[in-house]
Parts: C-alpha cells; sequence; structure tokens
C-alpha cells in the first residue's frame, strides 16, 4: 500500500508513534521517524532523527542539515508527537505548560512547514495531525494541552488552503484513549479521570490501534485527494 | 557570489512560475518584474514558492543557509520582494553576510 512512499512520523520511538511507524514499514514505506531520544525500531527502510521536536532551530536544522539532504521528497506526514501534563491551571508549573505549547503545537507547525517544501517537488502530499479527544471534551486539568489540540485543528485548516496548490492535503484525527506508555504515565487519579470520560462516549471503550491507523490510512490514501482541513473523531466524539 | 549569477538564479525560478502559468496569465520575466504589491505579476503564495525554491537552491547547490524572510527582511519600509532587482539585491545582501559569518 506504501510502496514508494516516504513518510515522516513525530514522536515515533512509543506509544501511538511507533504504532504507526510499524504500520507504514509493514505496508512497504520508507519511514523517517523523529524523536527526542534513540529508537529501538530496527528495519532497513526505517531512518530515525533523534531532534527535540519543541526547539524549532533544531526541527529547521534536522531538516536543512539532516532529511533534506538524504531524501528528495516526503509524501505523507504524521505530527504525532506530544506531551501531556494533566493540572489545574492554577498549579500547572510553567515549564510543562511552555513545553505542550512547543511540542504539540509549535512542532506540529515546524515539521509541517519544512516538510511542505519538500512535498513541493512531488506535488503530492499529506499531512496528517493526531489532535485528541481533549480538544472537544475540554476536561479540567487539561487546560493547556486541550488547547493545543484545538490549534493543530485549525493548523491543518489553514494549511490546507496555502498547500493545495501543491495538492497537498491536512486533516485531523482527533484520537481518544489508548493503551499506550503516556497512559500508563498518568497518576492514578488522572487514569480515572480518562476512565469517567469514555465511560461517557457515545462508543464507550478505548480506541483500538487499527481504529487510528483506519482513519490515518483514509487520509493517506492518494483516494483522499479531495478530502482537506477535516477533522475526525473517534469513538463518537464530536 | 556577484549579483549577476544571484540575478540568473532568480531569473530562471521566476520563469519556471510562468510556465505554470496558464498562457494568458503569463509575463514578461526581466530585472524589473514586479513580484509584490499592487502592480505584481504573482500572487502571494507564488511569491512564497519562489522564495522557497531560491532558500533551497542556495543552501543546496551553493552551501549558502541563508533565510529570506526573517525579520529584517519583513520589517523594510521597502519590501525586498518588491521586484527582480531588489530581490537580487537582498539575496546579495544577505549572502555576503552569510559568507563574513
Amino acid at each position: 500500500m506504501y510502496k514508494n512512499k516516504t513518510v515522516l512520523v513525530t514522536g515515533a520511538s512509543r506509544g501511538v508513534g511507533l504504532m504507526i511507524v510499524r504500520h507504514f514499514l509493514e505496508y512497504g514505506a520508507v519511514v523517517l521517524g523523529l524523536s527526542r531520544g534513540q529508537s529501538d525500531t530496527l528495519h532497513e527502510r526505517y531512518h530515525h532523527f533523534s531532534v527535540d521536536i519543541g526547539n524549532p532551530e533544531a526541527v529547521v536544522n534536522c531538516f536543512r542539515k539532516g532529511i533534506g539532504k538524504q531524501f528528495s521528497s516526503i509524501d505523507i506526514v504524521v505530527n504525532n508527537a506530544a506531551v501531556l501534563t494533566s493540572q489545574y491551571a492554577m498549579i500547572m508549573p510553567i515549564k510543562n505548560a511552555v513545553d505542550m505549547v512547543n511540542v504539540n503545537l509549535l512542532g506540529a507547525f515546524f515539521v509541517s512547514r519544512e516538510a511542505a517544501k519538500l512535498m513541493r517537488k512531488v506535488t503530492r502530499g499529506s499531512i496528517i495531525n493526531i489532535g485528541s479527544m481533549a480538544a472537544c471534551l475540554e476536561p479540567m486539568g487539561d487546560s493547556i494541552y486541550a488547547a493545543t489540540k484545538a490549534a493543530i485543528v485549525t493548523l491543518a485548516n489553514v494549511m490546507a488552503k496555502e498547500f493545495s496548490g501543491m495538492n497537498v492535503t491536512c486533516n485531523t484525527i482527533g484520537i481518544t484513549a489508548i493503551e499506550t506508555d503516556m497512559l500508563q504515565s498518568h497518576t492514578p487519579a488522572a487514569q480515572e479521570k480518562i476512565k469517567d470520560i469514555i465511560a461517557s462516549m457515545p462508543i464507550p471503550r478505548m480506541a483500538k490501534p487499527d481504529d487510528i491507523l483506519n482513519v490515518i490510512d483514509f487520509f493517506a490514501s492518494e483516494r483522499s485527494s479531495y478530502i482537506t482541513a477535516q477533522t475526525i473523531y473517534l469513538g463518537g466524539i464530536n | 557570489m556577484d549579483k549577476q549569477k544571484i540575478l540568473e538564479i532568480v531569473i530562471q525560478q521566476v520563469k519556471e512560475l510562468n510556465e505554470t502559468l496558464p498562457e494568458n496569465q503569463q509575463f514578461t520575466v526581466d530585472q524589473n518584474t514586479v513580484l509584490f504589491g499592487n502592480d505584481s505579476k504573482i500572487d502571494s503564495l507564488s511569491l512564497v514558492s519562489v522564495i522557497v525554491d531560491l532558500e533551497g537552491i542556495f543552501s543546496s547547490e551553493y552551501d549558502f543557509d541563508i533565510s529570506l524572510t526573517d525579520d529584517r527582511a519583513m520589517t523594510r519600509e521597502v519590501s525586498p520582494f518588491d521586484n527582480v532587482t531588489s530581490l537580487v539585491d537582498y539575496i546579495h545582501e544577505v549572502i555576503s553576510e552569510f559568507s563574513t559569518n
């Protein structure tokens, strides 16, 4: 399905990002994984770039001096990297708040910006942002996280207009909770909150990997070239 | 790099853009071609693509990792992107500074 396609995934070393990396590798893509640290993924078509997505200069340099020199084009980008601190606004640590904006929002912006320059060369591409149910549900304690996830929807929608002339689509999938490292790292109270949210959803269960991959495949498909500036939420959230 | 060489590169990029336009929208490309503002022959997104192409060419072919859209360019009273000549002058200035640093 993805033979001869080059796919870039951020937050590639664990959780949802790692799942997405494995999916694209399984179906034949060359995958460029970006994450702050190293990756355990060993595959002849996998290329890892260690970069702090929350550092704009580092992202631009990664494209100019690394990715741009080694790869002539990118077909698909999945902006997955995200950090989450769930805390009430009045006691949210400054650094955690800033990190969420830098990684979740600015990271997606700069990766999309630099990738779009490479996509111009093939005049076809798909940028897929991994959003969150938090953008819709706006749960207490997630003010910054939810705001960044709402912001990347807007980011995709505006970029959809700017990039349409290059046949690059920009869409967002709003995912629900899935069993990942990030989820396990939450406090018991936060995990309880997520369980309550799940119970209130129209389809009251956690996402399965294929729920997410199905929508990614849909957005990434060349048959979806007329689908842009759209957000699909999982589990019946809207 | 001298201005004549930069002019050749800029003209080439604008010509390549021009060739993608429908015949009735194509224009004469020379050093007086207006790129920005009311009299511009191209729209703003097309100008962006020319700038991105130029940054890419100067980086990949000449090892000048320059940015043509930093604060300095954006805040000038007279935009460096007004026409081909002003763009060439600005690129020459940025490359000269890059080379001395």
